[in-house]
């Protein structure tokens, strides 16, 4: 995620200036640029949704039966929230690049595995919700 | 031939508007403990940081808005990478308030 250090530009400066160096091909028709920036701000609002998960987590949940279980719960949502912004900010200045470089756009494992993660989470609350109801 | 064919421009508008209105409901539960009788100073702290995070979030917005407004529309650069700067600091300061 961290390495696509080619030609030399470093990570952050390609997050702060993706239009900068090096400028092969075309300048990518605006529409494009738009659409990148509509899916970062997608994801964006992903990151949110988790960190609002989490904070209402923490306030609205009763006491767990496990100890701390609910702040757990909450960390691990606003966590997995910041790891998504950080994650938004890093596709779309690669997707930004590739279009410059009239290079193919980045493939990316990161949706699938958001998804395992989630719904992961989510079977294991309903399995201890139901262990609770039948116990 | 209209000036903007599929409206991309005011898509991206109101995407940017979408995301403030999820940032108000973060920023709006981060301050919420602040108002209960046994908040401390710590707090506070969480509250004011989240609520001047949400204005700035906001004055991005604003300024970005302005950048798709001229013909043909500014890609977005900087404000990009600040917006997900934020978000990220406002995940930081959520864990804090839950570890208090």
């Amino acid at each position: 995620m961290f390495t696509s250090l080619v030609d030399n530009q470093p990570v952050l400066d390609q997050w702060f200036n993706p239009q900068k160096t090096p400028v092969v091909g075309e300048k990518p028709d605006y529409r494009f640029s738009l659409a990148n920036e509509r899916t970062f701000l997608a994801w964006i609002r992903t990151a949110l949704a988790l960190l609002a998960g989490g904070l209402a987590c923490a306030q609205f949940l009763p006491p767990l039966p496990i100890a701390h279980l609910r702040e757990g719960i909450a960390i691990a949502l606003l966590l997995l929230g910041g790891v998504v912004a950080l994650r938004a900010v890093d596709h779309w200045a690669r997707t930004e690049r590739a279009m410059r470089l009239g290079a193919d756009l980045p493939k990316s494992r990161f949706p699938a595995i958001l998804a395992l993660v989630v719904a992961f989470g989510a079977l294991l609350l309903v399995a201890a919700v139901v262990i609770k109801a039948v116990g | 031939m209209t000036a903007d064919p599929g409206a991309s421009a005011e898509r991206t508008r109101l995407a940017w508007r979408r995301t403030g209105l999820s940032a108000a409901a973060v920023a709006l539960l981060a301050a919420r403990p602040a108002f209960s009788p046994a908040a401390g100073p710590g707090t506070y702290l969480v509250a004011a940081g989240a609520l001047a995070g949400w204005a700035a979030l906001v004055a991005l917005a604003y300024r970005r808005a302005r950048g798709l407004r001229l013909q043909p529309p500014r890609p977005g650069q900087r404000t990009i990478t600040a917006y997900a700067g934020i978000t990220v600091a406002f995940a930081i300061l959520a864990t804090v308030l839950v570890t208090l």
